[in-house]
């Protein structure tokens, strides 16, 4: 058995089986001039090493069984479900306005865009059309979420990578989007806001000011993320040239969002499928042609710029009018205001129907208990997630509860593509690979 | 690539959207024995599971219907004789739904999507919930693949020809399909005060707890 | 009184037991458990607004072994709970456990076949925090009454736990 000594040695990335090794002749040496080659050749199996669900690093309970080679990935596979919550069957035994408060909890870190999907379904099964100013508004808090969304992405990132300032930024700017949300809905998170027929009630006086200020504020914070990050050295290595896809594996595995447009196709459900207004604003789709991890990057930052305009609009044309469809079947009666002790059941709200209108309170009492009932069919609505396509298939049977409703998230498809992007990389870039696939195991698992 | 149009709702990214009443005759012309319909300005294509994965390609190659995506993957249990939905009429007064079938039925949506054309359409697919099978699709789209293990997992279909076909969201050694009909939903029943239960929601009977 | 009228400044008397439990409650170092919603708000309470650094427990230790406190945040499926009770099983003696949300403290709004009905059926809790998900200024309150609570434990029921 013979080898040529001055043969090229082989480091750095590799991707080919066992086979190639079987084919090579080995020859040892006692000087010890050969350790590169006697490990390659006593090496014959790959190393099966597991980042169980417990991990500071993967982004949730996430379980990656890796397969290496050194330390060189040849498999990663995914193993999910430890989240999984059975929300989908849930919804099946409550009113379908309940359903909103389930589904907010899918997907956690955009809670509002589980909601709107659903009760754009709900509505579409009803067919009915939602107010402007319900549209507007919740046009206005869903980009608030996607922002708010993006910048958890960067932090926990960020974080990942050992960048515990961004951490710190990411989370100090998104306490000011919860402000926000706290004084519409009354929750920080899971707010059960966004309703089948518009909105639980209508935002409040200072709504506007509130979002101005934010507007201010936030432009200056994702330049300072910027200069952070963008010509950051150990940024730039670890994310460059890591985890690149291209358009048409993007296509095979069902891959939408910030990584088709990173791959370079300028999809975006909101202006291909214009939903709840948005073709009347004018935004522009951030696309990126290298389809690294770099580019998603780049793409989710210039999103959130890009949101900030449409927020910007929305609240210059914000109309006036009801929140609620004018449907009383329909429409959610209750009425909640800011009392001595805290946000409460109205009290004009209450004396009408407790004093004045017995019709008033029968229906209150019928809408809230039972709920309303929704014709038979079957509708797919999609929206654009900060993640990707958020699509929800419900079918309803006539009842007052859905008889199905399959919820395909972003995260659950955009996770195969982890096998993929980190063949060939080192077990570090497997950690931006994941980080950079932005998944929420709430969406995963459902 | 060539020159990419921003998409807008008449315009994918290179071509100009093909009409849903297009794609139904182009569809039914290369397999005529697909029923379609329109309903909410959505077609969905009833196809019979030994031609689906022709169906498929023929989605996804033809120029004008240009699939390139395989958006979504449900299923949905429509179990035989006789459905009870409604099981609290006891307390309310609410009408009890029932729904009634002759055969247990699986039904498996797939929404392909066109990126370049931009439009999406349902293709549904039905198996008999008793020995539910269908051709995997994983060839077609690598994406079918996590999507037909949740339904494996959920429903019970088995997916010839599906590389890895195991539970995904649940454990491993779960027995049961969850997500039918007549899988409970398992929740425990919760004690307040004054000894009173309150039983899981597809078991309640509320006026056994007012009394 | 006795002994201490006699002492000179700046030296306190104190019984081992005060002692340690005071040493135990400044610096209890949490596992990282998050699970779903409630891991972000537990992220929250350790970012830049609600600080809990101000309580020396801003490291959380990803290893197990090294940590002290385990706040079970968010929804814990069948599927999980194993790998729930290897964690507690890893972590070194004194250990206590903070159940953060409603679903860790039993169920929650879940109430069906997927989730383990409450984290005290795997591991014994020390601290109930309600909420879905707690703001952090509750999760800050429920960690500073289990403060209060390590500084009034004695060795023997420590003990009486391992």
């Amino acid at each position: 058995m013979a080898i040529d000594p001055n043969a090229e040695t082989r480091t750095g990335r590799r991707g080919r089986g066992a086979d190639a090794k079987r084919d090579r002749e080995v020859e040892l040496y006692v000087e010890g001039a050969d350790w590169e080659t006697v490990v390659d050749a006593v090496e014959d199996e790959t190393l099966t090493v597991n980042m169980g669900p417990q991990h500071p690093s993967t982004h949730g309970v996430l379980r990656l069984v890796l397969e290496l080679d050194g330390e060189v990935v040849n498999k990663l596979t995914p193993i999910i479900g430890y989240l999984h919550t059975g929300i989908e069957k849930s919804a099946e035994f409550r009113p379908w306005v309940q359903g909103t408060t389930f589904v907010t909890r899918m997907d956690y870190l955009s809670p509002l865009f589980n909601e709107a999907a659903y009760s754009m379904g709900v509505e579409k099964l009803l067919d009915i059309e939602v107010p402007e100013r319900a549209q507007a508004a919740r046009v206005i808090l869903l980009e608030f979420n996607r922002i708010a969304s993006h910048l958890v992405w960067l932090a926990t990132g960020g974080m990942e990578l050992g960048s515990t300032t961004m951490m710190v930024f990411g989370f100090r700017e998104r306490e000011h989007i919860l402000d926000l949300f706290e004084s519409q809905s009354g929750l920080r998170m899971n707010h059960a806001y966004i309703r089948p027929g518009g909105l639980a009630q209508d935002v409040t006086d200072d709504f506007v000011q509130r979002c101005e200020t934010l507007l201010e504020l936030l432009p200056r914070k994702i330049a300072e993320y910027e200069d952070l990050l963008l010509r950051n050295p150990i940024w730039n290595d670890r994310l460059r040239d890591v985890g690149h896809i291209d358009a048409q594996t993007c296509y095979d595995y069902g891959i939408t969002g910030p990584l088709l447009r990173a791959a370079g196709v300028p999809w975006d459900l909101r202006k291909s499928n214009p939903y709840s207004g948005y073709e009347q604003y004018d935004f522009d789709i951030p696309t990126e042609s290298a389809g690294d991890c770099f580019a998603r990057f780049l793409v989710r930052i210039e999103e959130m710029r890009q949101s900030m305009r449409i927020i910007r609009q929305a609240l210059d044309t914000l109309p006036g009018g009801p929140v609620m469809v004018a449907d009383k079947r329909i429409a959610w009666p209750s009425q909640q205001s800011l009392g001595p002790d805290g946000i409460g059941n109205d009290p004009e709200y209450i004396r009408h129907i407790m004093g004045e209108s017995m019709e008033a309170l029968i229906n209150h009492f019928k809408l809230v208990t039972q709920g309303f009932t929704v014709p038979a069919g079957q509708v797919y609505v999609p929206i654009e997630s900060p993640r990707g396509e958020l699509g929800y298939a419900m079918t309803s049977t006539g009842t007052n509860k859905p008889y199905r409703v399959h919820v395909r998230d972003p995260s659950f498809v955009n996770l195969q593509a982890a096998d993929v992007m980190s063949r060939g990389h080192m077990v570090s870039d497997v950690v931006v690979v994941v980080a950079s696939l932005d998944p929420v195991m709430g969406g995963v698992d459902r | 690539m060539s020159e990419l149009y921003v998409p807008s709702p008449t315009h994918g990214l290179t071509g100009e959207s093909v009409s849903l009443q297009d794609i139904e005759a182009r569809v039914l012309d290369a397999f005529p024995e697909i029923t379609a319909d329109v309903v909410r300005d959505e077609l969905t294509l009833h196809v019979a599971p030994d031609q689906l994965v022709e169906v498929m390609t023929f989605c996804r190659d033809d120029e004008q219907l240009s699939c390139e995506l395989l958006a979504d993957l449900a299923g949905i249990h429509w179990p035989a004789g006789d459905h009870i939905i409604e099981r609290q009429a006891s307390t309310t007064g609410w009408p009890e739904y029932r729904t009634s079938r002759e055969h247990g039925a699986i039904e498996v949506n797939y929404i392909l999507r066109s990126v370049t054309r931009n439009h999406w359409f349902r293709l549904s697919v039905a198996t008999p919930d008793d020995d539910p099978r269908l051709p995997s699709v994983t060839d077609i789209y690598k994406t079918a693949n996590f999507h037909e293990r949740e339904v494996y997992d959920f429903f019970g279909v088995e997916f010839t020809g599906h590389p890895d076909l195991t539970r995904i969201l649940m454990p491993d050694d779960w027995l049961g399909h969850p997500h039918r009909k007549d899988y409970p939903l398992g929740g425990v029943e919760v004690d307040y005060k004054n000894d009173k239960f309150i039983p899981p929601p597809d078991q309640r009977d509320l006026r056994e707890v007012v009394d | 009184m006795g002994l201490e009228s006699k002492l000179p400044n700046g030296i306190l008397l104190t019984n081992v037991e005060k002692f340690v439990n005071y040493s135990r409650s400044t610096s209890l170092w949490p596992a990282t458990f998050g699970l779903a919603c409630c891991a972000i708000e537990m992220m929250t309470s350790g970012a830049a607004r609600h600080d809990i650094s101000r309580f020396g427990m801003e490291v959380f230790r990803a290893s197990p072994r090294q940590a002290d406190l385990m706040i079970v945040a968010g929804r814990v499926s069948n599927k999980m709970a194993p790998v729930l009770r290897r964690i507690y099983d890893q972590m070194a003696d004194p250990k206590w456990v903070l159940s953060m949300g409603v679903c860790a403290t039993s169920g929650g709004m879940f109430n069906n076949y997927a989730l383990v009905q409450g984290v005290d059926h795997i591991v014994p809790v020390d601290m109930y925090v309600p909420g879905c998900p707690p703001r952090p200024e509750m999760l800050i309150d429920g960690i500073l009454k289990l403060h209060e609570k390590i500084r009034n434990e004695t060795f023997a029921e420590q003990g009486a736990k391992a």
